[in-house]
């Protein structure tokens, strides 16, 4: 499962991504095309790596970082080149110049990492004997042509041309195949780089990668996560950065959740309007992130690695594949109970389910979806405004308004009951009294 | 040498031809052979494929470029490969064109190239910014007006307009139609503040209100059927971002209270309205201004038309000088 595939999901990945300022377009292909990370040690590694730039980034003079960042600017991505050289092609000027360039950016790039004690984090490999081979002259400069140092009879045949600009076309001709010979002669020479150059061009997309993720780290208050041992996750302080963003600008604050899940299935109740639906796509959200290597929004979080990530939410419609809106639903959840016989160690975030059908084979299908995905080596989380007999599962329930005011936060509770503050919130929102009214009246005399 | 040295006081140059083959590649090779490239770095580029060695539309001759050495230019992959100049490479951008990559490059002798630049605004705009970051002096962009590119060359702090015979083969006509180009291209800046509230914005129509406040009227562009300008009594100026039409101006000069608001486009080639619109709004007490401008150094002319027609070279360079009292060469004659 690469990151291009999961980009879109409606955690809003793609938002975390969007504010990734990645400085070269090779880097944000190369992150596209990462794979999920799904073991331990793997994701630790990588966050090994990120520390060391959070670091740099907490500690360093901003105009050092610049000095970093605007280098990485000048990374191009030249993989097509790199390819002609592994197969004994002929490289022409612009192709040199293209090695060439990288070459210089990687010396640089490695210099001023070592000055950050940064050069243990990433390994650039060496590229002065490439360098070597395409500066003779020795001038140290990003620009590149075939030298008059090549060769003695192209030297020659230059001051003859400027002497001669009258002969300059057949002059540039004999040039043209004396050029040829030596950009043959380069391109072998360099053939045996290409394994090094292709190393050296990885490692400063990820340079330019992981710079990026620390800064994040440092805007968006984000932390470093805890790999779980005991097959519990738990957050303390989360929030959806993009829901957060939002809520600003029109001058409100994001309340930030607690919460702990492990193997057991978490059934989340509460209110509408109480943000459980946030709460699944934060954590979504969270669990990608952590299995690619991103800061997590939360105060501090402690993650279950995951074999695989199943978030169905019940609002979206499949028109275009002719479906309804439970029928995609369906669809959904039953690729999640295929996966659950099969693999080991999923994560399914499932919202409302069966929401859109009448209450008493909603119920139902809840219920059961419970019962059948508790057998599976899983987490299950899921949110509903039915009453559940939650049999095994832990209830949490949305805290609900308080004296007016919307608490968000996560109680633990004994049973699935759903609250029943829907006319309470609809008078709130100061809905049509006739039409609410009526309602009520229509709950009390069942009730009786 | 006529006006090369107003060339050197200013840090950019375009060279825009009317018409095609009005002169605008005699005028630039012209230029760069006289241009002191031992003493300054100046770079040239073209906007957008205007290199092929046949022209595709006309299928007359289009001559490469003859650099001196020493020259900074910018030109695409493909036509980087097809030079014929000892050159070395300085940078690849990734700013694409159908030929490739734009790629920059310095002469090390004299020789010839095609030149295809950048066929974006933003890319053209970006590339002078590049080569004043490199050191360099000057920057010459070979641009079209009647070619269908979006990088204009309003960008650039100068400007030498070709036009000839090729625009028309009646004298009093081409002298009429040239001097109302001259006019547009020498309409003045809006005020400072106004410029401010106004450059960021790329579309739609926005007008500032007495206090300084932006609005944006909601027909997108000029060309709109449906505009109305109920509530703009306190109008100070409006901005149409794209293209300003002839029927937008006549709605604004038949509006009460807004004949004599100033009217801001980006620059003189967002302006298509006919010179007898633009006369009626001015004379209404309406002015027209815009966010960028180039200085108009000279214009070239070209008596001969594709066709062979040939006008009398004197004859149009004094009516011509005369209408648009601005110095008038024709460059084949002067050289």
């Amino acid at each position: 499962m690469q990151l291009k595939n999961v980009i879109d999901s409606p955690c809003a990945l793609r938002f975390m991504l969007d504010k990734l300022e990645l400085q070269s377009g090779l880097a944000r292909r190369c992150l596209l095309d990462m794979e999920m990370l799904t073991d331990a040690e793997s994701i630790a590694a990588c966050y090994d790596v990120l520390r060391h730039f959070a670091r740099f980034v907490a500690d360093t003079d901003h105009v050092h970082i610049s000095t970093l960042l605007f280098k990485l600017q000048t990374l191009k991505d030249i993989g097509t080149t790199i390819r002609n050289l592994e197969h004994h092609a002929t490289l022409d000027d612009i192709e040199l110049f293209e090695v060439k360039h990288l070459a210089i950016l990687a010396v640089d790039v490695k210099k001023l990492l070592r000055q950050h004690g940064l050069d243990q984090a990433v390994e650039v490999p060496d590229l002065d004997e490439v360098i070597t081979i395409l500066d003779p002259d020795g001038l140290k400069m990003a620009s590149f042509y075939i030298y008059d140092s090549y060769c003695q009879q192209l030297k020659d045949l230059r001051t003859k041309m400027r002497q001669h600009p009258e002969l300059s076309d057949q002059l540039l001709l004999e040039a043209g195949e004396i050029e040829l010979e030596v950009r043959t002669d380069l391109s072998k020479q360099l053939h045996h780089f290409a394994p090094t150059i292709k190393r050296a061009l990885l490692a400063l997309a990820r340079i330019d990668i992981e710079l990026a993720k620390a800064l994040q780290i440092k805007q968006m208050g984000l932390c470093f996560p805890v790999i779980s041992q005991d097959g519990v996750s738990s957050f303390e302080g989360l929030f959806h950065p993009q829901v957060k963003e939002a809520l600003e600008t029109v001058g409100r604050t994001f309340q930030p959740v607690d919460i702990s899940f492990g193997l057991k299935p978490t059934l989340i109740t509460g209110a509408n309007m109480g943000g459980k639906t946030v709460v699944l796509k934060t954590l979504t959200l969270c669990q990608y992130l952590f299995q690619f290597g991103f800061g997590i929004p939360a105060a501090s979080a402690t993650i279950d690695v995951k074999s695989h990530i199943f978030f169905c939410i019940g609002d979206e419609q499949s028109v275009e594949k002719g479906l309804s809106s439970f029928a995609a639903e369906m669809k959904n959840i039953d690729a999640v109970i295929k996966a659950s016989r099969n693999e080991r160690n999923l994560l399914a975030l499932i919202d409302e389910p069966a929401r859109t059908t009448n209450p008493t084979e909603g119920t139902a299908l809840v219920t059961a979806l419970l019962k059948v995905l508790a057998q599976a080596d899983m987490s299950l989380i899921l949110t509903t405004h039915y009453d559940i007999e939650p049999g095994d599962a832990r209830c949490l329930r949305v805290k609900g308004f308080d004296n007016g005011v919307m608490n968000y936060a996560l109680v633990e509770v004994l049973d699935g009951e759903a609250p029943h503050e829907a006319l309470n919130i609809a008078q709130l929102l100061n809905i049509d009294p006739q039409w609410i009214t009526l309602a009520r009246d229509i709950v009390n005399t069942a009730a009786k | 040498m006529p006006f090369i040295n107003d060339i050197l006081k200013y840090g950019s140059l375009s060279i825009v031809g009317l018409e095609k083959n009005t002169g605008k590649t005699e005028c630039l090779k012209y230029v760069l052979g006289r241009l002191p490239v031992d003493s300054r770095r100046i770079a040239v580029t073209s906007i957008g494929i205007d290199g092929e060695t046949v022209d595709q539309v006309t299928r007359t001759q289009k001559p490469e470029i003859t650099l001196p050495e020493g020259m900074y230019f910018a030109t695409s992959e493909a036509h980087y490969k097809l030079r014929r100049v000892v050159s070395e490479l300085i940078d690849v951008s990734d700013e694409r064109t159908s030929l490739g990559r734009v790629v920059t490059a310095r002469a090390l002798t004299t020789g010839k190239v095609l030149l295809s630049g950048p066929s974006s605004a933003a890319g053209l705009v970006r590339w002078m910014s590049q080569m004043k970051q490199m050191g360099i002096d000057l920057t010459i962009v070979d641009g079209a007006l009647s070619r269908l590119s979006s990088a204009s060359p309003a960008v650039s702090q100068s400007m030498i307009l070709a036009t000839g015979a090729a625009f028309s083969i009646n004298v009093n006509t081409l002298v009429q139609k040239t001097a109302f180009v001259v006019q547009l291209i020498d309409l003045p800046l809006a005020a400072d503040d106004t410029r401010r509230c106004f450059d960021n914005l790329d579309k739609g129509i926005w007008w500032l209100d007495d206090e300084g406040a932006l609005h944006e009227l909601s027909a997108g562009t000029s060309l709109s059927q449906d505009i109305h300008f109920e509530g703009m009594e306190h109008c100070r100026a409006l901005f149409v971002t794209g293209a300003l039409v002839d029927g937008f101006v006549e709605k604004l000069r038949s509006r009460k209270g807004l004949k004599d608001v100033e009217l801001v486009v980006r620059d003189f080639t967002r302006i298509f309205v006919t010179p007898q619109t633009l006369k009626m709004f001015l004379r209404g007490g309406g002015r027209l201004t815009v966010l960028q401008k180039s200085k108009l150094i000279a214009v070239t002319v070209n008596p001969t038309s594709p066709s062979g027609y040939v006008l009398d070279s004197d004859t149009l360079c004094h009516k011509l000088s005369e209408a648009i009292e601005l110095p008038v060469y024709d460059l084949l004659k002067a050289s």
